[in-house]
């Protein structure tokens, strides 16, 4: 019925790694993509969408005659195709997902495998600023503040702006964002910081840095299940382990995993046809096969 | 799996036979199995006294007594039920198992042996013949034991069988027939008994040889018959998928591949060799096209069945018949028929090639199909070349041929594309060096896509600015997520997407379970009152959305089907095939010093110094000289290729007259380095392919040759028809007259819903029709039409879809419907470099190589100042989306049903929407009701509009006008087309393609 759905549950699953076993269901990657589809994500737990739109007379926006009446396509598919990209470079333990109400705003986690902040599972949010992409760098927050020298102690807001000095069309993608985010944890940088005492520490005593990180990672883990700090349907929610839903479910992305192909054989009943060889670019060129006996 | 669903339609329907007769005989006795034997041997001893009696001619009267006491005989010989211990010191071979009582004194008296012997001793007349057979398809069917394990039944059996081998009367072959499929029946079941046959001789050569050849010659029959006769040839075919001695006696000692190959040539020939087209919009044959043409579905069931056979046989059979199929059908008929000169043969041969595509599933026979069309030369030229060259033609066979690229772009075929256009493309000549690495960029902010939509013509955009609605209507939550994270209240709202709202109230009413139905954008599900023509028409300005939704789904779906494929196509691999020639070379028509590189093409081409090597402009003809220096190299336009050197026209020429030498010296030339595969035995005719055939028969008893005989017959019947076609006569191109502009029908057909103004059209002056006479087109194929040699070129194909779509404004809507089609079916294709050709606005081209945004540019200025000139375009233009709706609403209500409904349904059904189609359609959420609405107002229009015909020259311009017109909207919407699909591109999932 509709194959993207199953392969973007790909994508993740793809990605997922045992200690991630806790999320449920709401990782779901591709709210935009099933937009694209005009459709609605069909897994959202806690996600039934809460407003639904009164009267859908209202899509008069493209009666005028200009192209410009386009333009929000361009903006909702170049976020779209940011999104792709961000699926592209699989980034290790960072998921987004963004909102159901603004493709502007994206909602994400880290986790984090090594290092000082090992076992950090950090929600954040990505806020694109409107006039993207020639405005400024996107905005990312973390929903706690975690004890770093480059997150703001009160917001929570990262310093993204370090980095992206400027942001360039073409050249900055939302990924260098996330995966900014990523290292930042690994490999600490306390110039200038957000967060002085956290630098302070981390230059003069690091026994102490590493207590308060551990702090900060456990408060951050008892939070883990509090809900969203946002309330979209396309938020990110963590829930404890029940067998009833959460079993048939990693039961299903453990046995997809064996077989997408035939998943999306099912699903898409085309296929293609070569007889190139590979490196070659004659027709036809391919070896037949030997006969069998 | 397939092969068992052939079975299991098979077997109920031997059981189903059986049942009426057996009710019609006396019911079988149900004794204890010694008085059964008793009574058997009763029935014997008056048989005996009869048959013993020697000397004289038996009396009407024995005849009768033998007939009804072998008819009890045989019941109980049925009725026979192996015992439990059998007698194990029986000396025959295939005696080890336990048979019944009934069946050890059978054979013990070889029975059935003598009984048969005395019929043919006598007047063997054919009702005793059908007689014979019935009984033995009654044994067979419903024995409880088997028996053709048995010489005492199998040897009789087969000496009938050899009997019968003579054609017959029609009662005869059925019987003979249903018997044969009984014993593939009984063989299917039991394997084993495949083996004996192949031991048991026969005076005729080993018994499954009989068994073949006599049913071979029912491959092709019509009715229940042939039917049969398919259906048990294809159950020995299946057991050969498993059995290699079955398949290799199947390859070397029958003829079951020749014939059922080469049969299709002679039902080939007796297709109409012109269709009677209904309808103004005909391109393809559906098959409530031909399902009521008796000789078209008699081929498609040959076809089918070849492609059965492929399904289930054993990769020997299946390899023999492919190449069978090659040079028995493909090269000595097909080839020739596309190349008739008449345009009506060539109409209906490209129509029944189109659907010889669309019918082929099996992957083996579509190979030999495209590897015929794209390497097989005939008069020198591929048939793919040829076939580009006609989209350049007048309206009915560009049609057909667009119809035709369309099949051959939906199988998403790596060979087809690289031929196509790929290899043109490959070695990157037609961007500016600087641009190489963009190739594989994607234009994730849309540019293109404004682009794109910049083009809509001034005078198509909706007057009426919108209201500002969306934001007033913005629920207060939807702004929430945009506050500053830092502070609990939200900032003032921020337009950020604008749309974003009425996109997901579009999605909201649109569950996933609606996703496959085509739904209007506009008006509320459920509501009551469709909307006026007014609104619908208005519905065309804002179906934006509708485009990107199916840019997405063909995209994924394209994506996803060429991850087969060998190579991404980025620029980078595969790399272009010669670096080291001169820069911008295409990889096209060689040069002598890189011939040998090889060229992807049948072998013909590679030899170096080939004798007549001068078709290659590049090569031998004289230097360049364009034709029309104005225009670009690949945005020809009209059937005159610009940039081809003058000269190729007359080397052209020249080369087509010895045709006949042109056959052998290929065989000749076929041992250039890359010729074909090895197995591809070149068979030069089919002639010469019977010859050896038949050379291969070891004196063959009349009943194996008849059928041969008769198919070399035909065959040759159709050799000579093909000389007489005019293959190796004069060129083509000056015996032809040329077509009238438009058919009949076409014409018709317009003035019946004209809508147009009478006093705009009285100017009087002819309709500035382009040149495009067929003639030209036949003389000079864009194949050879190569450029300079150092000029980029981008192919042939490209370069007719160019200048077809330049020309849109005078194009009919038809053409304009399949060309805009075709156009976006090619820009889905995910390749970088096909990719970026067409819709990477930002790249440089070389200056000589035209994009495909300077040709719709071009449209677009021909449109507004068509608009300028004509005072009530706008009316005009309302009309013509109003009659388009309308018509949309129709095809779509016939839709589901008018697709064919051949093997790949699927794929064509989405590729049979031409890019404007569709979308003209959403409204049908009723087919009755939308009919309704539909016929209503053609009616509308027919009765408002209608107007007499004027003298010719009025009548032209006003169809120059309609044909504006119906593309300012058709142009509209195909911007829109390839916005969408230039957006849906950057945001495919990379696990498509991964």
């Amino acid at each position: 019925m509709n194959p993207f759905w199953s392969m973007s549950t790909g994508s993740v699953r793809k990605r997922s790694d045992t200690e991630e076993k806790t999320l449920s269901g709401d990782l779901r990657t591709s709210p935009l993509r099933a937009s694209a589809k005009k459709q609605l994500p069909s897994i959202p737990k806690n996600a039934v969408p809460i407003t639904k739109p009164a009267s859908p007379a209202t899509s008069s926006q493209s009666t005028n005659g200009t192209h410009a009446s386009y333009g929000p396509f361009y903006l909702e598919y170049s976020l779209l195709a940011e999104f792709t990209l961000v699926v592209k470079q699989k980034l290790p333990g960072v998921y987004v997902q963004p909102s159901y109400r603004s493709a502007l705003m994206w909602f994400g986690v880290i986790f984090i495998r090594h290092g000082l902040y090992q076992d950090g599972v950090f929600k954040f949010t990505v806020y694109i600023p409107d006039n993207y992409p020639d405005g400024d760098c996107p905005r990312l927050v973390f929903d706690l503040p975690v004890f770093h020298p480059l997150v703001d102690p009160l917001s929570g807001e990262l310093d993204v702006k370090r980095a992206f000095a400027k942001w360039r069309r073409n050249h900055n993608h939302i990924w260098q964002v996330l995966m900014y985010a990523r290292r930042v944890f690994y490999k600490i940088d306390t110039t200038s910081p957000l967060n002085p005492e956290a630098a302070v520490l981390y230059e003069k005593d690091v026994q102490l840095f590493k207590s308060k990180v551990v702090d900060s990672v456990k408060l951050c883990s008892s939070h883990l299940f509090d809900q969203p700090k946002i309330e979209d349907p396309y938020a990110i929610i963590f829930s404890p382990w029940n067998p009833a839903i959460h079993d048939e479910a990693r039961e299903k992305m453990l046995t997809q995993k064996k077989k997408p192909e035939d998943q999306h054989c099912k699903s898409m009943h085309v296929s293609g046809l070569s007889w190139v060889k590979p490196g070659s670019v004659q027709p036809f060129s391919k070896e037949e096969k030997t006969m069998p006996t | 799996m397939e092969r068992m669903s052939w079975l299991s339609k098979l077997t109920p329907r031997a059981g189903g036979q059986r049942a009426p007769r057996s009710a019609s005989l006396q019911p079988p006795v149900t004794a204890d199995p010694e008085t059964c034997l008793m009574v058997f041997k009763n029935h014997w001893a008056q048989v005996l006294r009869i048959l013993e009696r020697r000397g004289s001619k038996p009396a009407p009267d024995d005849l009768s007594a033998v007939r009804n006491n072998t008819y009890q005989m045989l019941n109980l010989l049925a009725e026979d039920r192996p015992c439990g211990d059998g007698d194990k010191d029986r000396s025959q071979g295939d005696g080890d198992m336990a048979c019944g009582p009934i069946l050890e004194f059978v054979a013990a008296e070889n029975l059935l042996e003598r009984l048969l012997c005395w019929h043919l001793q006598g007047d063997f007349t054919e009702e005793r013949k059908v007689e014979q057979l019935k009984l033995y398809e009654m044994l067979i069917s419903q024995a409880r034991q088997p028996l053709l394990r048995h010489k005492p039944v199998l040897t009789p059996l087969l000496r009938l069988l050899s009997v019968c081998a003579e054609p017959a009367s029609a009662p005869l072959e059925n019987s003979l027939v249903l018997l044969l499929n009984q014993l593939c029946v009984s063989v299917a079941r039991e394997p084993a008994i495949l083996e004996l046959f192949f031991h048991s001789h026969t005076d005729q050569g080993p018994a499954n040889l009989i068994i073949f050849s006599l049913l071979i010659p029912f491959i092709h029959h019509e009715g229940a018959r042939g039917q049969q006769a398919r259906d048990a040839l294809l159950l020995i075919m299946a057991m050969s998928a498993s059995n290699r001695a079955v398949a290799q006696s199947i390859t070397d000692n029958s003829y079951f591949c020749p014939v059922l190959a080469t049969g299709l040539s002679a039902l080939y020939s007796s297709l109409p060799r012109k269709i009677e087209v209904r309808g103004d919009d005909w391109h393809f044959l559906r098959r409530e096209d031909w399902i009521g043409v008796s000789s078209l579905v008699l081929f498609m069931n040959s076809l089918e069945f070849c492609n059965a056979v492929i399904q289930v046989a054993h990769p020997l059979v299946q390899k023999q018949l492919v190449d069978y199929v090659h040079n028995g059908f493909l090269v000595p008929v097909m080839g020739p028929a596309l190349h008739k000169t008449s345009v009506e043969e060539m109409i209906a041969s490209t129509a029944y090639l189109d659907l010889f595509l669309r019918s082929v599933s099996e992957t083996a026979l579509l190979k030999t199909f495209l590897r015929f069309v794209l390497l097989h030369r005939h008069d020198n030229m591929t048939i793919l070349d040829t076939l580009v060259g006609r989209i350049n033609s007048n309206s009915r066979l560009c049609m057909v041929s667009l119809s035709l690229f369309r099949t051959l772009l939906s199988l998403n075929c790596e060979d087809v594309m690289l031929q196509l256009v790929l290899r043109y493309l490959l070695p990157c000549s037609h961007v500016m060096l600087s641009q190489k690495r963009a190739v594989r960029d994607l234009d994730i902010y849309g540019k293109t896509a404004a682009k794109f939509l910049s083009l809509i013509p001034r005078c198509c955009r909706p007057e009426s600015p919108p209201l500002p609605r969306d934001r007033e209507e913005e629920p207060p939550s939807r702004a929430r997520g945009h506050g500053s994270p830092g502070g609990d209240a939200p900032a003032a709202p921020k337009p950020s997407t604008p749309s974003r709202l009425s996109f997901f109230m579009r999605q909201a009413s649109a569950g996933p379970a609606e996703a496959a139905v085509p739904r209007s954008p506009g008006p509320p599900a459920g509501s009551p009152s469709r909307p006026g023509p007014r609104d619908e028409v208005a519905e065309l300005d804002r179906n934006y959305l509708e485009y990107l939704r199916d840019a997405r789904h063909s995209i994924d779906r394209c994506a996803w089907a060429c991850r087969v494929w060998s190579a991404p196509y980025d620029g980078e691999d595969p790399r272009a095939p010669d670096p080291d020639g001169p820069p911008g070379r295409p990889p096209g028509p060689p040069t002598p010093r890189t011939k040998k590189r090889g060229l992807p093409e049948e072998g013909a081409r590679e030899a170096p110094g080939g004798p007549l090597g001068g078709d290659e402009p590049g090569a031998g003809g004289p230097g360049p000289e364009p034709r029309d220096g104005g225009t670009l190299v690949n945005g020809a336009h009209g059937a005159a290729e610009p940039g081809r050197p003058e000269g190729d026209v007359v080397v052209k020429k020249v080369r087509r007259s010895p045709q006949g030498e042109g056959e052998g010296g290929r065989g000749a030339r076929n041992g250039a380095p890359r010729a074909q595969p090895p197995g591809w035995e070149p068979l030069p005719s089919v002639d010469s392919l019977l010859e050896e055939l038949l050379a291969r028969v070891p004196a063959e008893p009349p009943g194996a040759g008849v059928s041969i005989e008769t198919f070399t017959e035909e065959l040759r019947e159709i050799e000579a028809e093909m000389q007489n076609g005019g293959v190796g006569g004069a060129p083509a191109a000056s015996t032809e007259p040329p077509e009238p502009p438009l058919s009949h029908e076409e014409e018709e057909a317009f003035a019946s819903f004209a809508t147009l103004p009478e006093g705009d059209a009285g100017t009087g002056r002819a309709p500035p029709r382009p040149p495009d006479p067929l003639a030209q087109v036949v003389a000079s194929p864009p194949r050879a039409v190569g450029p300079p040699p150092s000029q980029p070129f981008t192919g042939p194909f490209v370069s007719v879809l160019f200048g077809k779509l330049e020309n849109m404004p005078h194009n009919s809507l038809y053409v304009n419907f399949l060309l805009t089609g075709l156009v976006a079916q090619l820009a889905c294709y995910p390749q970088p470099l096909l990719r970026s050709f067409l819709l990477n606005t930002n790249m440089v081209f070389q200056p000589s190589v035209k994009s495909l945004l300077q040709v719709l540019g071009s449209v677009k200025n021909k449109i507004e100042s068509f608009a300028a000139s004509q005072e009530d375009f706008p009316a005009l233009l309302f009309k013509a989306k109003k009659y388009l709706i309308a018509r949309g609403r129709l095809d779509w209500a016939e839709g589901p049903g008018a697709v064919p409904a051949l093997r790949r349904t699927d794929t064509l059904a989405r590729s049979r929407k031409p890019s404007l189609g569709e979308l003209l359609l959403r409204h049908a959420n009723s087919p009755t009701r939308a009919r309704h609405a539909a016929q209503l107002a053609l009616q509308g229009l027919r009765d408002g509009g209608l107007h007499p015909l004027g003298p010719p020259a009025r009548h032209g311009e006003a169809l120059r006008v309609r044909n504006a017109v119906y593309c300012a909207v058709i142009f509209s919407e195909f911007l829109k087309e390839l916005a969408a699909i230039a957006q849906a591109h950057a945001v495919t999932s990379p696990f498509l393609t991964e």
